[in-house]
């Protein structure tokens, strides 16, 4: 069903002093006071009249907007790292139902606030069921705006807090430990950076399936990967190396040349084409990227 | 036919920048060694930093040599300016290497690596070029090829640019990466700087 919202006649803004009596007006410190000290907004909407004020208030407490007047591709969207992403799903017409479907399932982490026009209590009760956090409807307030966005952080923030960590991953002679942030050997710890840490953490969450070095850097560094870019390559260097010291009877790691990575626990000999300290697809040996 | 001259000239000129030409290829070598090698490059940095000042040596020795000089053996004003362009080339490759440090790159980027291979390689036929300057002859080649690799390295810098202004790329990255593209773009230019000086040498000499 495509979406429809009728927008064109709809004031997209409401003062909060031009209701008077039905709405207390909002006094006092209106600043948000919860949620991140500096948060990050992706406002994506093409009512320039709506985004201008909002942007402005945002600005005014401290957080920043960054403006799309249209849609990026979801997994350019999630590269952005934006603690939350308030859009007028109505811009996106019959698209609407699956980009918003799409940008909750890719970025969980992010809050995702829809600011449209009048609807249906079937279409809000759909958009939340795909995952949006809150629903608003225009015109509204900014101040609303910021405080359901700051309400949406808040909940996450408490969700995260009481949370279990990951639980620990034991592959080979290998255990990996998130509520440590290390890896370990023997009981031995490995020594990893953070970075190195998350990738290990990334690939052995998906062990025996090929992971893109493009997907790899989008979920560590948390952006989109730049053509040609050899940091997955050296990372995965540098782990490698820190295994074998490690652990020299096992292969964790495999390239699959022109892929990515895959995680898999071997013992050393039962992968032919992968030699201990292999490093073919490193910046030292390559010429150009497979 | 070559010119009778009845002054005798200072031949220690060809030796200089023969020097020069030797300094340029070397620094081009470690600085390619050291993309490679990155983040791993050991004392490369240090070996590229003693290359620049070698470099800045090899000038004051030229510039020295002119001013003390009566009867040079090519015009003042070009060996001013090759002396000024050989000079350049080993500072930008000093300050792209410089830079890798300083701004606290992670990994090399596959075009930056193309790059320093380009560099290489345009420092090779100069240094070759330079090697055979004194009898300004059959270097026409070189020139030629120091041309066709200042165009390939237009093109990968173009290339290496739109890779980062793609949406979505952390903007560290492209502003740490666009000024190292932006130094080894130089270097190259410069080595066609020097080309285009030699060919002019070589045309009045012959």
């Amino acid at each position: 069903m495509a979406f429809t919202v009728t927008q064109g006649a709809a004031l997209h803004l409401l003062s909060v002093e031009s209701a008077p009596g039905s709405v207390p007006a909002i006094t006092g410190d209106a600043t948000p006071s919860a949620g991140p000290a500096a948060a990050r907004l992706a406002i994506i909407d093409s009512d320039s009249g709506f985004v201008r004020v909002l942007s402005k208030r945002i600005g005014a407490v401290g957080w920043r907007a960054q403006v799309l007047g249209s849609p990026p591709p979801p997994e350019e969207l999630r590269a952005m790292r934006q603690h939350a992403i308030v859009i007028d799903v109505a811009m996106l017409g019959a698209e609407a139902w699956s980009y918003l479907g799409r940008i909750c399932a890719i970025s969980p982490s992010q809050a995702v606030v829809v600011c449209t026009g009048p609807t249906s209590v079937a279409q809000r009760v759909r958009g939340l069921r795909l995952g949006a956090d809150d629903w608003v409807t225009k015109p509204c307030h900014p101040e609303e705006v910021l405080a359901r966005v700051e309400a949406a952080l808040r909940a996450r923030q408490a969700g995260a807090s009481v949370a279990e960590p990951p639980e620990p991953v034991v592959a080979g002679e290998l255990e990996i430990r998130p509520d440590m942030f290390e890896a370990f050997v023997g009981g031995r710890a490995l020594g990893l950076t953070r970075r190195e840490f998350e990738l290990i953490q990334l690939l052995s969450a998906s062990a025996g399936r090929v992971i893109p070095r493009e997907r790899i850097y989008e979920r560590v560094w948390g952006y989109a990967m730049a053509h040609g870019d050899r940091s997955v390559d050296v990372f995965v260097r540098k782990l490698r190396k820190k295994l074998e010291a490690a652990s020299p009877g096992w292969r964790y790691l495999h390239t699959h040349f022109g892929v990515g990575y895959r995680f898999d626990a071997q013992e050393a000999g039962d992968d032919p084409g992968e030699e201990p300290g292999d490093e073919r697809e490193s910046a030292q040996g390559s010429a150009s990227l497979p | 036919m070559a010119r009778l001259s009845l002054v005798p000239k200072d031949r220690e000129f060809f030796n200089l920048f023969d020097e020069a030409g030797t300094n340029i290829l070397q620094s081009a070598q470690l600085l390619d060694q050291l993309m490679r090698k990155w983040p791993d490059a050991g004392g490369l940095g240090r070996e590229i930093l003693i290359c620049e000042q070698e470099g800045d040596r090899i000038t004051h020795d030229i510039i020295h040599r002119l001013n003390s000089t009566s009867v040079t053996p090519i015009d003042r004003e070009d060996i001013f300016a090759l002396a000024s362009a050989l000079d350049d080339i080993v500072d930008f490759t000093e300050e792209a290497a410089d830079f890798m440090g300083l701004y606290n790159i992670e990994a090399p980027m596959e075009q930056a690596l193309q790059l320093t291979g380009v560099l290489e390689d345009a420092c090779r036929n100069i240094a070759q070029a330079l090697n055979r300057l004194k009898g300004f002859q059959e270097l026409n080649h070189y020139f030629v090829e120091v041309n066709r690799l200042e165009n390939e390295g237009d093109r990968i810098t173009r290339e290496a640019l739109a890779s980062l202004f793609r949406g979505g790329i952390d903007p560290m990255v492209v502003i740490k990466w666009k000024d190292i593209f932006d130094r080894l773009e130089e270097a190259i230019d410069a080595c066609e700087h020097v080309a285009n000086i030699l060919e002019g040498i070589v045309v009045k000499h012959t």
